[in-house]
């Protein structure tokens, strides 16, 4: 086995041992715990629906004109595990050296961090106008409005995150091509 | 259906296999290992779940058609009347 299968297995050994680390942080945390990404939600949900969200201990994020509720399970830890593993098998290509593992691995848990704020606060956002006007879908219940809903959004989340990272390896791969056709157009010319 | 339309269908699942994938993974995989499995709420939710993301590849891959078709029109009507 070569050393570039080996840095690959061991990255995706990390990987594997940070999302089951997510996970089991999540299973044990309350919502105090979870401030690091119901804070940042509840702060882009307030800029986006014009509310403001205040801090009940033990609870989450309420809003008192809107009687909204941010609690932990709108945290969306699995979006960002999902997020993560995703980043993690389309960067793995990138994964040639010790430094690069970090890179990848970081830029994949800053990414998915993210994705996992901008994401929820737009489900949450979408779930309180869609509770703010209930007649509009009277045929659904409004806990299968609001699960349809979620799935639509993470995963939408999911594909646009994919295609956004897609194209900037795409480019970043090209750029280097460019960089080297240049480099070997210099070195050959007298 | 003709086989320019399955592969009109196909390439975008094949496209977003790897978030579908990470989506079911999460959602529905690890639920189950962690024993959630036999639970009746669980499994009319995993059903949602299943259903949902091959529907709105369908109705995005829709929407794309259309739009695209639209503005082949748009462009061909521009250039007739030029």
């Amino acid at each position: 086995m070569n050393r570039r299968v080996k840095t690959k297995i061991c990255v995706m050994a990390s990987a594997v041992l940070i999302a089951w680390g997510l996970k089991r942080h999540y299973a044990a945390a309350g919502a105090d715990d979870l401030w690091w990404i119901l804070s940042p939600v509840a702060r882009l949900v307030g800029v986006m629906t014009q509310t403001r969200f205040a801090l009940q201990l033990g609870e989450g994020y309420f809003s008192r004109d809107r009687l909204f509720l941010i609690e932990k399970s709108c945290a969306g830890i699995n979006f960002m595990i999902a997020a993560f593993g995703m980043l993690m098998v389309a960067l793995l290509h990138r994964v040639r050296s010790r430094f690069s593992a970090v890179r990848v691995l970081s830029v994949s848990l800053l990414a998915s961090y993210s994705a996992a704020v901008l994401v929820n606060a737009v489900r949450i956002a979408i779930a309180m106008s869609l509770a703010a006007h209930p007649a509009a879908f009277s045929a659904i219940s409004a806990a299968d409005v609001h699960r349809v809903e979620g799935i639509v959004v993470y995963f939408g989340g999911l594909v646009l995150l994919y295609e956004l990272v897609r194209r900037l390896d795409r480019g970043v791969i090209m750029a280097g091509r460019e960089f080297s056709a240049q480099a070997r157009r210099v070195e050959a010319a007298p | 259906m003709s086989g320019v339309r399955w592969v009109t269908i196909a390439r975008p699942f094949r496209r977003v296999a790897l978030p579908l994938a990470s989506y079911y993974a999460v959602t529905l995989a690890l639920p189950l290992a962690n024993g959630a499995g036999p639970s009746g709420a669980f499994m009319e939710h995993a059903l949602v779940v299943l259903v949902v993301p091959p529907i709105a590849i369908i109705l995005g891959c829709a929407v794309h058609t259309i739009a695209h078709a639209l503005a082949r029109l748009w462009s061909m009507t521009s250039c007739a009347v030029r």
